[in-house]
């Protein structure tokens, strides 16, 4: 309330002094969305018209294979697509993946922050060093992996030989039970660091006097951690779950460089599926569909994320 | 005073792991780049080379023909490896001139949605945070009409644009929430010194606002140069062929033997790796209001 009149009167003033070019002064209401003005067009151009584009394309027959032909189909290629076992399948990996590497991420993420927490020689060291993972493209990341999970000279295989776990060198990736574990591995430790970061940063904001409250309650190391600790840890959890979430629906580099998609489709992702569909068959109507049924579950995702982060009293909705 | 003891142990069993889980891995890639091709050969591996050498990355800048590369078995391309600092060069260019745009357009932005009251702000900050969330998957065929209707396939700014307002709403986000922690009496003061709105944003707003504009810089420089998809779909020739998508093609005996594949993996992480080093506060700084502060 105080805020509109604030505005109200702001504005009364102004308008009485204002001559000329009043838009280009910082108290005029033209003024902010003129700053805005450059972001809000190019997003526009670049994100917002073809989201819409995206969705129009999706209700056509179009296949770059069959230039000129653009017949409107309506709804069938949702309902192609969703009597489509290949699809399912799909969705199904990217469940599993996206499941089994966000809890990988939280959870190690959380220990993570909580030894980087503790004061021990070489913590710095440990803490610069977090950053490693976090600053390396996803593309090398997954060249790091292929590597050491050659069949044929890598370093997993010469682990385990050297220890006497297997008599013989073996093929990892190309197993079907096996790749999507190594997939899921390898986005893991490209993402722990981001997590590890956000928590720590939620550690260091619990107030000292907590801890020094439940000494003198006599209360242990668990206790500690549940009553003290982790109720300070939600809200960073839960936005990382949601962020890790968005990302981990929407792998591509490291399917695309470790597997293909393969061994069979034991890890064709929705995001590879799309890529398939629409850049190596050329289906852009059938592709579109895919990539529209992935906005609206990440669009999901976001009004969740918006709402944990209002619920803050961060953003002033 | 016993318990204190084991704790410390623990801790040190603790710190370790996290150490080899961190560093080991990639310290493979890196030893592996460092050896010839016969030794990375060997079975099973050896940990650490006989005869360390540089050498697969000086045939970056010469190319493969003669020396010990030509000797080997695999049919591979020579000259192939000099795409590397040819992508290099274009992932440089693209990923500075994301950082600036997003610098140029976002400051303004972010600083209006911190500053001034008007009417859509919030709805103008939810579209923004919105527009950060999409996945880049289900732009790519629409953005690839446009940058093809605009003629800028296979060519750098075909690349710069998609970046620029892709990375723009996080660095609008990050910008905003970091001039808000700028005190407003600076800017009064200057109004009393009755410089203009230009001069003042110039002379005192943004220097104090350094900090901020930097880790901004740097997470849009980050974004460019490890983005593979649109840069995969968007290149068709080192005219505009990025840094990941070299090291994709790279992914293939047939094409490089594996220790300048692991060679082209270590200068591939080096300048995002620098900046990390070089900026760690501000990084972390940066993640933390970028995704829970807002």
């Amino acid at each position: 309330m105080r805020e509109v009149l604030r505005l109200v009167t702001q504005n009364g003033v102004h308008k009485k002094t204002a001559k000329g070019f009043s838009f280009l002064r910082p108290d005029e209401p033209g003024f902010a969305f003129l700053l805005n003005a450059p972001a809000v067009l190019l997003i526009l151009l670049l994100v917002a018209y073809p989201m819409v584009h995206s969705v129009w394309l999706s209700l056509h027959n179009y296949h770059l294979k069959r230039p000129g032909r653009f017949p409107f189909v309506g709804l069938a290629n949702y309902l192609k697509v969703l009597s489509s076992p290949e699809f399912w399948n799909a969705a199904k990996i990217t469940a599993v993946f996206a499941s089994s590497s966000i809890l990988g991420v939280v959870l190690l993420g959380a220990l993570l922050a909580l030894i980087l927490n503790e004061s021990f020689p070489g913590r710095g060291i440990l803490r610069a060093l977090v950053l490693l993972p976090w600053a390396m493209p996803p593309i090398v990341n997954a060249l790091m992996w292929v590597w050491i999970f050659d069949g044929r000279l890598g370093a997993f295989n010469g682990l385990l030989y050297s220890l006497g776990i297997i008599d013989s060198y073996r093929v990892w990736l190309s197993n079907p039970v096996i790749s999507l574990p190594i997939v899921i591995f390898a986005h893991v430790w490209n993402h722990v660091p981001f997590a590890a970061i956000v928590i720590l940063a939620a550690l260091q904001a619990i107030p000292v006097e907590l801890y020094d409250a439940a000494k003198v309650d006599r209360a242990g190391v668990l206790q500690t951690f549940r009553h003290v600790t982790l109720p300070w840890l939600w809200q960073a959890i839960t936005i990382v779950l949601i962020l890790e979430t968005m990302t981990a629906m929407r792998v591509f580099d490291e399917v695309y460089m470790m597997t293909a998609g393969g061994p069979g489709s034991a890890t064709t992702v929705l995001a590879w599926l799309t890529y398939q569909t629409a850049f190596l068959t050329l289906d852009f109507g059938l592709g579109n569909t895919y990539s529209v049924i992935l906005s609206i579950v990440t669009t999901v995702l976001t009004v969740l994320y918006i709402a944990v982060l209002s619920r803050r009293g961060d953003i002033q909705a | 005073m016993k318990r204190s003891i084991w704790k410390k142990i623990l801790l040190f069993v603790a710190a370790l792991f996290v150490f080899l889980y961190i560093v080991a891995p990639f310290s493979w890639v890196v030893i592996t780049s460092l050896m010839s091709e016969t030794e990375a050969s060997s079975v099973p591996p050896h940990w650490i080379p006989d005869n360390p050498t540089l050498k697969n990355y000086a045939l970056f800048v010469t190319g493969g023909k003669g020396g010990e590369a030509a000797k080997t078995s695999d049919a591979w391309s020579p000259q192939s490896v000099k795409r590397l600092p040819i992508a290099f060069r274009n992932s440089s260019i693209v990923a500075i001139s994301v950082a600036l745009l997003n610098l140029s357009m976002g400051a303004p932005a972010a600083y209006a949605l911190a500053r001034l009251r008007f009417r859509g702000s919030n709805l103008m900050l939810m579209g923004y945070l919105f527009s950060r969330m999409l996945p880049g998957l289900s732009l790519i065929i629409p953005m690839y009409l446009i940058i093809r209707k605009l003629g800028l396939l296979d060519t750098l700014p075909g690349l710069v644009l998609p970046y620029t307002a892709l990375t723009l709403p996080f660095t609008i986000w990050i910008l905003r929430s970091y001039f808000m922690t700028i005190p407003r009496e600076l800017e009064d003061a200057a109004k009393v010194d009755r410089c203009n709105w230009f001069n003042m944003m110039w002379r005192v707003f943004l220097p104090v606002a350094a900090p901020g504009l930097v880790a901004s810089a740097m997470f849009s420089f980050m974004a460019s140069w490890k983005e593979f998809l649109f840069a995969l779909i968007f290149s068709s020739s080192m005219a505009a062929k990025t840094v990941p998508v070299i090291v994709a093609e790279f992914n293939d005996p047939q094409v490089v033997p594996r220790t300048i594949m692991n060679a082209s993996g270590v200068v591939a992480v080096i300048p995002p790796l620098l900046l990390a080093v070089l900026f760690q506060r501000l990084i972390i700084q940066g993640l933390v209001a970028g995704s829970v502060k807002g």
